[in-house]
């Protein structure tokens, strides 16, 4: 048969072969229960929260510098470790000792036991060997090489951007043949693109630009925004001069999703959690005035 | 301690030497190049096979692949504008060596390419369709782990020295089938093929 042939196939076939839904836990507080699915029940549709991220899907997290991409992927990875599910973490932007630093505090911060859990992560480190950044099959190579010797089921890039730094021109040939590559590979993914601060918030390069969001599973956008207004005083219920971070889902093609925009908060650990929507903090603050 | 892995090299001079050397099919063979005087034309087919698994599998810019290759970015330009039908009509017109330019090389050198990426492609999509029918009648894991470990493989697989260490550490009834590479009998043509002699070996070691 050829490949043309097995391309082809019906609807009702590709079923079978369709993996199951369910969440993975990211260990982020608030972010699982942003997914949810929708079953019939007596006729009627019930909501049911996923309690992760779906299964198998590839995730483009995105975001201006200091939203706390890395932050959340670090958590992610030792959530999932902790579980017993190995993760590879494809370092592109910061050297593996810096990035062991990191997943260490994350995992402390947590509760979850570091020495119990960190040979279950397995750093690629493509931010000190340029082979790894510059030649996609040798990365692929690699990957291919660390998912079937160590059986994982997860995978995190920080980040995809670093892979056509200085060439955008492949950005979009690039994340294509990663995403198809984790697809095959039946990973959870999430990769991390930046997203520049000249990108407005609400448009298309919000989602990641260079067509990352429109090849991926879904997107995650961060934003973080410096209160100078009144308007902005009244809608986030900071007070001026201070930094609000905000966290929506942009689209995800595997299951449903809150489509709000909600507060994000980094707590002194450096932990990420996911806070009230926008429309929720209204509501408590008009309350909170009557 | 916590796991760092560095690169799993993929070599371009492996894959741009299969191209070139389907280019030279395309071109009839050794013996045709000889017949009709066409030696020369060689270092520019090899020149655009490189700069075509470059653009192609590395994802490489025209500037990158100049630099790589000591040649001009015209030249990369004319590599990859070249039209690989007109090209096959020109050379069954028996061109001669002074119209053998760079873009005739370049559509020569396309030409191979699909046809090399057709065949891994297939060699890929047969290894994942096997993958998924052994995962889902649950089918022995060795099987399973084999056929991951395998992928990217070239096939016929002529030596056991190409398998041992893509086996290495798989435990099949107790066996490492990076030692049962070594015992297998050499050529291996197809994926299906491997899982057969392993299967057997597996059997005759268990009963032995």
């Amino acid at each position: 048969m050829s490949v043309v042939e097995r391309a082809i196939e019906t609807a009702a076939k590709a079923y079978l072969r369709a993996p199951k839904l369910f969440g993975v836990p990211t260990g982020i507080e608030g972010l699982d229960d942003m997914f949810f699915t929708v079953e019939v029940e007596d006729g009627r549709p019930v909501k049911k929260p996923l309690g992760g991220i779906p299964y198998r899907s590839v995730l483009n997290l995105t975001g201006v510098p200091d939203t706390g991409k890395s932050l959340m992927v670090e958590q992610f990875a030792v959530t999932q470790a902790s579980l017993g599910y190995p993760v590879c973490f494809v370092t592109v932007e910061s050297p593996a000792n810096f990035v062991a630093g990191g997943l260490k505090k994350r995992a402390e911060a947590m509760g979850i036991d570091w020495e119990e859990s960190k040979e279950r992560i397995i750093l690629v480190d493509a931010a000190s060997y340029r082979e790894l950044r510059e030649e996609l099959p040798t990365l692929l190579k690699t990957l291919a090489h660390v998912i079937s010797e160590y059986d994982v089921k997860n995978s995190v890039v920080d980040s995809i951007t670093g892979l056509f730094e200085a060439r955008e021109v492949m950005a979009r040939s690039i994340v294509r043949e990663v995403f198809n590559f984790l697809k095959k590979w039946g990973q959870t993914a999430i990769l991390i693109s930046q997203k520049r601060s000249a990108h407005g918030a609400e448009t298309a390069e919000a989602a990641g630009g260079y067509a990352v969001s429109h090849i991926l599973d879904g997107t995650i956008v961060l934003n973080k925004e410096l209160i100078t207004t009144r308007w902005q005083e009244q809608l986030y219920g900071s007070p001026i001069g201070g930094v609000v971070r905000t966290i929506r889902i942009d689209g995800c093609r595997m299951t449903g999703h809150d489509t709000s925009t909600h507060l994000l908060y980094i707590t002194e650990l450096g932990l990420v959690k996911v806070g009230p929507s926008l429309e929720e903090l209204r509501r408590r603050m008009r309350g909170g005035g009557e | 301690m916590m796991v760092v892995v560095g690169p799993v090299r993929e070599d371009p001079n492996k894959l741009a030497m299969k191209v070139f050397m389907k280019a030279l099919e395309i071109l009839g063979g050794p013996r045709k190049l000889i017949e009709y005087r066409r030696l020369t034309w060689l270092p520019s087919l090899m020149t655009a096979c490189y700069a075509v698994v470059l653009k192609e599998f590395y994802h490489k810019t025209t500037d990158d692949i100049a630099r790589e290759l000591g040649i001009s970015e015209g030249t990369v330009r004319n590599i990859m504008a070249s039209d690989e039908e007109a090209v096959m009509k020109k050379i069954k017109g028996e061109l001669t060596e002074e119209e053998f330019k760079t873009h005739v090389a370049g559509g020569l050198a396309k030409l191979a390419w699909r046809e090399v990426k057709r065949r891994v492609d297939e060699h890929t999509a047969f290894i994942e369709s096997s993958r998924e029918a052994l995962e889902a009648v649950e089918g022995p894991m060795w099987a399973v782990r084999t056929l991951m470990a395998i992928k990217g493989t070239d096939f016929p697989i002529e030596r056991a020295e190409a398998l041992e260490e893509k086996l290495r550490g798989i435990k099949a009834y107790g066996f490492d089938l990076g030692e049962v590479a070594r015992e297998l009998e050499y050529p291996i043509r197809t994926p299906a093929e491997l899982l057969r002699k392993l299967s057997a070996k597996l059997k005759e070691k268990r009963g032995a």
